[in-house]
């Protein structure tokens, strides 16, 4: 299996599960699934700390992990990052096809937002 | 004499051009040409700017007959202003092209991290992301690794034939690097001083970009899906009221006419257009900068 693809699954267990989780607990989580060693759950997490989208905490002489945004939070600013890409301000990274102004999408990102 | 007659060049293709060239239909029928008519534009703006630089203080002292050691400073002088604005021109790129690509990584890991695999399987390419979001949104994100995103949303307004129109529309992108198009100009203009800096190259490129892809998108899978795809994906996006009158619907209206309209590409177009490119950065080289240089070599001081 991928690393990236190990990456996001690791994610989607620590956004599903609501709480901060210990290796052991992400380890359980994926193992109903496939086999995986312990250690490679615990250097997906550390990698994913050091890139920031993950914090670890120190709890019961365990350190736990939770996502520093939650799923929809992280998707907004994604997505708002595609849109601001005004040209003026850096070269375009998004080009998308509706070709709606930055200003109208994000206040269509926030109307989503509220919408859930 | 040349110093002159560059200098009205430059500024006849940094002031005047770009405006009328912006407001020109014909591009919409050759964009690729186009395309590369404003790079001509642009880079012969520049070598102008350059010939102004080192042909003047020559001509002057060589008018005014000045003594040897005036026309080495003189020289030397234009030398360095050259040198300055080249040096200017390349930092002004790399900044440009450091940012968007530290930018475009951090957000290819975001989206490989909160892609939704399981709802795009059978969609098709292995760098498709699909994101969780119902604003109906799709972009590609350039790179060594590209990524082609989509929203949720657009999973769910448009059929399988649209989505292969849009997926096709930001293949192309991705395939011809559009992206580096796109960073020159932004590099380019972000180079000039402000009295002198155009947005209108910038504006004109990159819908002339949308227009290219649309054209590969609609080769691949027809008009049809790509006009619907274009429609309903803005019409999908829920505008809240106090949002300013979408300064680009103007953009987006020429693309949909162009799609509806039978695909005719214009031979004719394409080449007069490739012509006054390569003619653009020729000839003023050929007609002013050679005769100048044969005279200028001739008493070289240094």
């Amino acid at each position: 299996m991928a690393l990236g693809d190990l990456e996001r699954e690791v994610m989607t267990q620590l956004w599903d599960a609501g709480e901060p989780l210990t290796v052991r607990q992400v380890h359980e989580r994926l193992s109903r699934q496939r086999d995986l060693a312990y250690t490679t759950v615990m250097t997906v997490l550390d990698r994913l700390a050091k890139k920031g989208v993950v914090t670890q905490q120190k709890a019961d002489r365990a350190y736990k992990y939770a996502p520093s945004q939650s799923r929809e939070e992280m998707t907004a600013s994604v997505m708002l990052d595609a849109l601001s890409s005004s040209v003026d301000q850096d070269a375009a990274l998004a080009y998308f096809v509706g070709q709606l102004s930055p200003d109208a999408l994000a206040a269509a990102i926030e109307a989503s937002q509220k919408q859930k | 004499m040349t110093a002159l007659l560059l200098g009205a060049l430059g500024l006849t293709l940094s002031l005047v051009v770009p405006g009328l060239l912006a407001n020109a239909r014909w591009p919409d029928r050759a964009p690729a040409a186009a395309v590369a008519l404003w790079q001509s534009i642009t880079l012969t703006g520049v070598l102008a700017a350059l010939g102004v630089v080192l042909a003047a203080p020559e001509e002057v002292t060589r008018a005014a007959d000045s003594g040897r050691r005036v026309t080495e400073v003189a020289v030397i002088g234009a030398l360095v202003v050259a040198a300055v604005i080249i040096l200017r021109l390349l930092i002004s790129l790399a900044g440009v092209t450091r940012r968007s690509r530290a930018r475009r990584a951090r957000h290819r890991m975001l989206v490989d991290l909160l892609d939704r695999a399981e709802q795009h399987r059978e969609i098709g390419p292995d760098h498709l992301r699909v994101l969780d979001g119902a604003l109906p949104l799709a972009y590609c994100v350039p790179g060594r690794e590209p990524r082609v995103v989509l929203s949720r949303g657009v999973l769910q307004v448009l059929d399988r034939e649209q989505i292969n129109a849009v997926l096709a529309h930001e293949q192309t992108h991705l395939r011809h690097r559009h992206e580096v198009v796109m960073e020159s100009f932004t590099a380019f203009y972000r180079a000039v001083p402000g009295p002198l800096r155009s947005r209108q190259p910038l504006d004109a490129v990159h819908l002339l970009l949308e227009m290219i892809a649309d054209d590969a998108a609609r080769r691949r899978v027809g008009a049809e899906p790509l006009r619907a795809a274009l429609e309903r994906l803005t019409d999908a996006v829920p505008l809240a009221e106090d949002v300013k009158p979408d300064p680009r619907g103007d953009a987006r209206r020429r693309r949909l006419d162009r799609l509806s309209a039978s695909h005719t590409p214009s031979v004719a177009l394409n080449v007069l257009a490739g012509v006054a490119a390569v003619g653009l950065l020729v000839l003023p080289t050929v007609i002013l900068v050679l005769p100048w240089l044969d005279k200028a070599l001739d008493k070289w001081p240094l």
